[in-house]
């Protein structure tokens, strides 16, 4: 994987390491929300919501419609790309350790038939 | 949603037997080339150094102590589980995984489960950061930053 790829990875994982920004990214997953209707689904203050929510932007997992002067009106959709990148690179991790383990498996048990023979 | 990647194997040897061959021959079965080798080209060799605090290094020169680190191992239960550090080559300064490794009996003989996790953990300027509680982050970076100053001070 190319090296600003894994920068973008690393970047969504450090804004999801936050269970508010988790549970944001798990409500706008059922569909688009208004910045307002999102908040009231937390127990935090305005500005703290909007400081979540602008991780999640500048980090692109979401992105936001104008929606008029009234910023409680803003709404936020996940976008699908950086999730679909993470679940590729996850598998590739996951390629790479099975691989290890398929490797292993026959170097040990190569091994004790060895000493079985003897 | 958890940063963490899980896979399972089962073998035919016995978890003790199992966990001595994965860290003593480390070097026999893990595989070559590029998209194993911390650095492939100067085809070193890997080893687990025993017990918590060990570390997990690929050697070029032990002479000359020319080696990677991937990191320290954190957990050593022989027969049981087996925690260490994970430092990829291109990982950013500070940044460190953590590869979970446990060994247990069955019918057929061990079943590995190896997970791998904490790719959350970026540096505490990293803009990505902002909002997380740094203070735990680094606390667990502490040790790491400590040893490389030292290292560094001992090569000066």
């Amino acid at each position: 994987m190319s090296e600003p790829a894994q920068e973008q990875i690393d970047r969504v994982l450090a804004a999801l390491a936050d269970p508010t920004r988790r549970r944001m990214v798990d409500l706008l997953r059922e569909g688009p929300m208004r910045a307002g209707d999102l908040a009231a689904a937390f127990e935090i203050s305005g500005p703290a919501v909007s400081r979540h929510l602008r991780v999640l932007r500048e980090n692109a997992l979401i992105e936001e419609e104008e929606a008029g002067d009234d910023r409680r009106l803003r709404v936020y959709r996940l976008r699908a790309a950086p999730f679909a990148d993470l679940q590729a690179w996850l598998e590739e991790v996951a390629a790479f350790w099975t691989s290890q383990l398929t490797a292993f498996k026959a170097h040990a048990e190569g091994k004790t038939r060895k000493r079985k023979k003897k | 949603m958890s940063a963490s990647v899980t896979v399972a194997i089962t073998l035919e040897v016995e978890p003790e037997e199992a966990f001595r061959l994965f860290t003593e021959e480390v070097d026999q079965w893990w595989q070559r080339g590029p998209k194993f080798r911390f650095r492939p080209k100067l085809n070193g060799t890997m080893r687990f150094e025993p017990g918590e605090g060990g570390r997990l290094v690929e050697i070029y020169d032990e002479a000359k102590g020319e080696l990677y680190e991937a990191g320290r191992i954190l957990v050593w239960e022989p027969g049981r589980r087996l925690v260490f550090e994970w430092r990829g080559p291109n990982y950013r300064e500070g940044q460190v995984t953590e590869v979970d490794i446990r060994f247990k009996a069955n019918d057929t003989g061990t079943r590995i489960l190896l997970e791998h996790r904490g790719w959350e953990t970026l540096p505490p300027d990293h803009p990505a950061r902002h909002g997380l509680d740094s203070r735990a982050f680094l606390t667990m970076q502490g040790g790491w930053w400590e040893e490389q100053l030292v290292a560094l001070k001992a090569l000066a």
